[in-house]
């Protein structure tokens, strides 16, 4: 796991640097976890979603916010994925648990996953990424 | 103040044509030199890029409280032609009709100090911070009407009196809302979250009228110096958020579909009068209407908290005004020299519709439109009136709140939410959130002060300063 909170006025801007777009993808989504509902999260639970998108920053916002969808609906709050990305399509397995109030309150919702300021870089060490969560 | 923007008038400065490639027109914030100390270069790059918008008319317009968004500047409005122009979720933002409204009571502030037992039974009573669930049980077919009749929906539900639609904005709901643009998804979340807060910078606060500028004014809205109120601030929920998401990958299509060139991703438009325009509209409009019934819900529990706590009368409690922040509306401006009907879309902005507005109720006519601006925690909150001047040069819009200047990384680091409370309660406020957090997140010191923000649209005459309020306890998500 490797990201971290970059100061932003309005909004939570998270850095991630990773070797592998998959790995990259996990980042994001645990960011996302920790941004809304703190650090305390469990496994138990299981959730596969497919996500297909017409290019690698859509990918990720569309994944992203799917999950924030999933989670909110199902009231499940999710601590480690498993992501597989072919040709701009997505498989990820998350494993999570249901939302505890005493546990997941210590963080702000996040209301939609931004496309300003997005930048997903590839270079010789990897990939790195800036993403705005609007809270 | 930023290089090539030029002062025009009190407050008033301009960013010419050719400040980006592309501007239709130039753009015109409002904004004291001492403001613009904090100001940000890329919050002046938004604004400027909107005016490279197809069908923009006058100017790309920011409010003082401008600060850093996405695709439009927080505190921007920009109206566009219905023939030519263009409709942007990134001018609305993702939560559709945030607003605020403000509620006045019988009380005083003797009867409400220190009462920890009525913030308590507040936080109790209204649903808040991640994961709040709704106590009330709406069906699918009321999550229908409430997209359809908004805070209408919830009075003749029970959930409030008359009075309260004609002290709301547009009467509490967009006729234009068009549910079947409204996804599935959206309907799912918006049922569970009915009467709820929310969290960030969503709060419900008990506030005493401590000041007032305007004593007519301040008569004809029914406030009086001394008297509590309650002031109320969220939006639509995840519906908005998944409406907003929705539609954006939407009109990302739209965009290319109809050759329009944008300087930034978030800009995604279509042609107000292309389909896909008008499907964003409906459910843009369908959103407003949930906020507002939203507001009108959390009202009714506050009224029932305080009219069993404090035995006074449901009915003693009426509405100021609720104004939308976030949000796009056609509506009738003088375009040189012509009444026509143009899309003003408002994100972190108020509408401050001067005197003699056609949309406003009756007694309110001669003072103009009540605007409600809400200050960060344990600072002032205010009451302005909306103006002429407001109508000749901002679409009749107004700034929206303080606008943040301090990054929540840097507000965690400086200041922990423990000392923040025990800092607010020495001056008489008693805060209550889910976490601490919560609280860190939104200290008085990450905003600019709403002091200043409200003197700049009042020097600048795009509204005027009616009455002042302070906080006495707040809850937030």
């Amino acid at each position: 796991m490797s990201f971290e909170e970059l100061s932003h006025t309005a909004d939570v801007k998270i850095r991630a640097r990773a070797e592998t777009l998959e790995a990259l993808f996990t980042d994001a989504f645990l960011a996302l976890m920790q941004v809304v509902y703190g650090t305390d999260r469990c496994d138990g639970i299981i959730k596969e979603i497919r996500i297909e998108s017409d290019n690698i920053e859509s990918l990720l916002c569309d994944f992203l916010s799917e999950v924030l969808f999933i989670s909110e609906v199902e009231g499940l709050v999710f601590s480690r994925a498993g992501i597989a990305i072919e040709n701009l399509h997505l498989t990820a397995v998350l494993h999570g648990e249901f939302f505890d109030p005493l546990r997941h309150s210590s963080g702000t919702e996040v209301k939609g996953i931004s496309y300003s300021g997005l930048i997903i870089h590839k270079d010789a060490n990897g990939y790195m990424l800036d993403i705005l969560f609007d809270v | 103040m930023i290089d090539s923007v030029r002062q025009t008038g009190v407050n008033e400065w301009e960013v010419p044509v050719g400040y980006v490639p592309g501007m239709r027109v130039p753009g015109k914030f409002f904004l004291s030199e001492s403001l613009g100390i904090s100001l940000e270069s890329g919050a002046i790059e938004q604004l400027a890029n909107v005016a490279t918008l197809p069908g923009i008319i006058r100017h790309s317009l920011a409010m003082p409280d401008i600060h850093w968004g996405y695709g439009f500047p927080i505190g921007g409005v920009a109206a566009f032609s219905l023939d030519e122009g263009v409709i942007s979720p990134g001018g609305v933002g993702f939560d559709i009709n945030c607003g605020v409204r403000l509620l006045t009571t019988p009380l005083a502030q003797k009867d409400i100090s220190g009462r920890r037992d009525l913030i308590e039974e507040l936080f109790r009573a209204v649903p808040t911070g991640v994961g709040g669930k709704s106590t009330l049980r709406i069906s699918p077919p009321d999550l229908e009407r409430m997209m359809i009749k908004g805070a209408s929906w919830a009075v003749d539900a029970g959930y409030g009196v008359k009075r309260d639609l004609i002290r709301c904005e547009d009467s509490g709901y967009m006729k234009q809302a068009d549910c079947h643009a409204v996804s599935s998804k959206a309907k799912q979340r918006g049922v569970p979250q009915g009467g709820t807060l929310g969290s960030g910078n969503h709060f419900l606060e008990m506030q005493v009228v401590t000041e007032i500028f305007d004593p007519e004014a301040a008569q004809a809205f029914g406030l009086h110096l001394g008297q509590i109120c309650c002031m109320i601030h969220c939006g639509s929920r995840g519906l908005g958020h998944q409406v907003c998401t929705d539609h954006l990958k939407l009109l990302e299509s739209a965009t290319k579909k109809y050759h329009i060139v944008i300087p930034d991703r978030q800009l995604a438009c279509a042609p107000i009068t292309s389909v896909e325009g008008k499907d964003y509209f409906g459910a843009m409009a369908s959103s407003a209407n949930y906020a507002w019934a939203n507001r009108q819900l959390i009202t009714h529990t506050v009224r029932q908290v305080l009219a069993k706590m404090f035995r006074i009368e449901y009915e003693d409690m009426p509405l100021v005004y609720d104004v939308a922040h976030n949000v796009a509306k056609i509506e009738e401006h003088e375009v040189d020299g012509k009444r026509m009907n143009v899309c003003v879309h408002r994100k972190g902005a108020t509408r401050a519709f001067g005197p003699d507005t056609d949309e406003l109720p009756l007694d309110l006519k001669k003072i103009g439109q009540p605007v409600i601006i809400p200050g960060s925690m344990g600072t002032s909150s205010f009451v302005l009136r909306g103006t002429k001047t407001a109508m000749e040069k901002t679409f009749g819009s107004t700034c929206h709140g303080a606008g943040r200047i301090m990054s929540r990384t840097q507000a965690k680091k400086s200041l922990s939410g423990k000392e923040i409370t025990a800092n607010l309660l020495k001056a008489g406020i008693i805060v209550r959130a889910h976490s601490e957090n919560a609280i860190a997140d939104e200290a008085p010191e990450v905003y600019k002060s709403s002091d200043e923000v409200v003197n700049v649209v009042h020097e600048a005459g795009i509204s005027r300063l009616v009455a002042r309020l302070s906080p006495l306890g707040v809850i937030k998500g």
